[in-house]
């Protein structure tokens, strides 16, 4: 008796736990389809007359368009970069680096450690003399840090699990360093490696301080967001909730992505 | 020969750029630190130590500073206890495969959200007069709760968001890491007749203290940059109870006027205090996991 009601009492807990985890975002959704008039009231609505109005007004909305555009340009070229300069790098720290891997880790993590503010300060004040304020250029650039420091932290481990015999059997074969990383580490670890890729690319996708104080001008989509509660007196909630769908539909299709990128990391390594 | 070459040639450039921009902007930050540069001036000249003297008697630094050790506490330890609670009751109560993977996919959505978007989701929901969350008090009998409007409150509701991302993506990390482990010190554990909560509290998570402390780290480092979720949901209010460091300098430094130097001081300030605070726990993980 006292088992029937515990373990019901953790089936209640953990239907309690799953609705508070979703019904935030779905009520978010649902909020998007209503009028005004169906969310400016006490008793909020189940049921009523869905409409596109609110998606219509945002996607015809040139600032929203413009920060979509910004937020691909920005974070796709930034991501691309990272990619590009952090995997390599990655792959000689997890296999030929030894006495300094540790300390470069250690680098590549402190950046992370580096509040915002303190990188977009300096930076405020370079663009300005340099003429990069406001650009997308200058915005990219400052977010390769994120991207390569990200892509490195999460592709060491992921060439780790490379099992080594593979690369040896192919160094026996005459094979050079660079030849055995793109002919067999590369495509092997390619897995995680995207997971890694997919993970970056929601950081910076998701960035506002950044964005908002060096390209404010030029604004990507989570400042265009922001800055939608200010359009006066009242509150445009179809519209923010319609915005706030739209922001988040690309970093919530890789969901199965990260499911498998964290069951792949928890697997032990093969050694 | 060529092994070096591809050495060089792999780690450079990466390497290069992260150094190069890292060092610009801690160059420049001390460098505008020790100068009086506003945004409204285009000269400036240098002014010494007399940012950082001001900054120890400005009462608002002091209060942001308290506000950020607070938001560091409460997020990290929230997150890290709900993520235990719930992954010890999931792991104990939950045997289906799919019944299991159908929860972690509940609880990964949340973390995946941009933090402005989250911040919209729950200002809507905390929302005094057609937020669902009042509506539910109402039905309950209690009154409508200003939950971002009200000093006390308001920091324990932004941090409810940021615990409702990070716990519960915790979670799901470490039931992972409790599938993970070799069954049989629980069996040995079980055959002795300890019970089940003596089982996690004096075996598993004990055997997971390493990637719990790591996890605690990524924590404490990710919560320094909740300036997007707090800026969006209070703007660092009402008043100033909300004001993390970060938003303080951005206020400083950016909206008011502009004061560019003091800004400067103040995130070297936060740059020091975190790297080594965050160099010691570092350390202390190495020699702990070892």
């Amino acid at each position: 008796m006292v088992r029937l009601i515990r373990s019901s009492l953790a089936s209640v807990v953990l239907a309690l736990m799953v609705f508070i985890a979703l019904t935030p975002i779905l009520w978010t959704i649902l909020g998007a389809f209503k009028r005004l008039k169906d969310i400016v009231i006490p008793v909020p609505k189940l049921f009523f007359s869905p409409t596109l109005e609110n998606f219509v007004t945002i996607l015809q909305n040139p600032s929203i368009r413009q920060g979509l555009g910004h937020s691909v340009i920005v974070v796709g070229a930034s991501v691309i970069i990272g990619a590009l300069l952090g995997v390599p790098a990655a792959y000689s720290l997890a296999r030929h680096v030894r006495t300094l891997k540790g300390d470069l880790q250690f680098f590549v993590l402190s950046l992370r450690f580096m509040p915002p503010v303190a990188i977009a300060i300096p930076f405020i004040v370079l663009y300005l003399d340099l003429g990069l304020y406001d650009t997308l250029a200058g915005l990219i650039l400052v977010y390769l840090v994120t991207t390569i420091s990200t892509v490195i932290w999460l592709s060491v481990p992921a060439f780790e699990r490379v099992p080594k015999e593979i690369e040896e059997a192919a160094a026996m074969e005459g094979c050079g360093p660079g030849e055995i990383f793109l002919k067999f580490a590369l495509p092997i670890a390619m897995p995680s490696l995207f997971g890694a890729l997919v993970f970056t690319f929601v950081l910076v996708w998701n960035e506002l301080l950044l964005a908002l104080t060096l390209a404010a001008g030029n604004a990507t989509l989570p400042v265009v967001a922001a800055s939608i509660t200010s359009l006066g007196k009242e509150v445009p909630w179809g519209v923010i909730n319609a915005s706030t769908v739209i922001l988040v539909i690309p970093p919530l299709v890789f969901i199965g992505l990260l499911m498998s990128f964290i069951n792949g990391m928890m697997k032990p390594a093969r050694r | 020969m060529n092994n070096r070459r591809f050495l060089f040639w792999t780690l450079t450039p990466g390497f290069a750029v992260l150094a190069i921009l890292a060092l610009i902007s801690i160059a420049g930050a001390l460098y505008f630190s020790v100068m009086d540069r506003s945004l409204r001036y285009p000269d400036y000249h240098f002014a010494g130590l007399y940012n950082y003297q001001r900054l120890l008697s400005d009462r608002r630094f002091l209060n942001a500073l308290q506000i950020s050790a607070t938001w560091e506490i409460v997020t990290v330890v929230g997150s890290l206890v709900v993520a235990t609670l719930l992954s010890v009751l999931i792991f104990e109560t939950v045997k289906s495969f799919w019944l299991r993977n159908l929860i972690c996919f509940a609880f990964l959505a949340p973390v995946l959200l941009p933090r402005v978007a989250a911040a919209f989701i729950w200002r809507f929901l905390y929302s005094p007069s057609l937020g669902l969350i009042n509506y539910l008090a109402s039905l309950l009998g209690f009154g409508p709760v200003e939950f971002l409007a009200n000093p006390s409150l308001a920091l324990m509701s932004v941090a409810i968001v940021d615990i409702w991302q990070w716990g519960l993506f915790f979670t799901v990390i470490m039931l992972k890491l409790l599938e993970t482990l070799p069954k049989d010190p629980i069996e040995a554990a079980q055959l002795d007749n300890a019970k089940t909560w003596e089982i996690h509290a004096f075996v598993t998570l004990p055997m997971l203290k390493a990637p719990i402390i790591s996890l605690a780290l990524v924590k404490a480092v990710e919560s320094l940059r909740s300036f997007d979720l707090i800026y969006v949901m209070t703007g660092g209010g009402p008043g100033t109870a909300t004001e993390t460091l970060d938003l303080y300098a951005y206020q400083a430094g950016i909206n008011l006027g502009g004061r560019i130097s003091y800004a400067s001081a103040m995130s070297i300030l936060l740059l020091v205090l975190t790297t080594i605070v965050f160099t010691l726990i570092w350390r202390g993980i190495r020699k702990w996991s070892v």
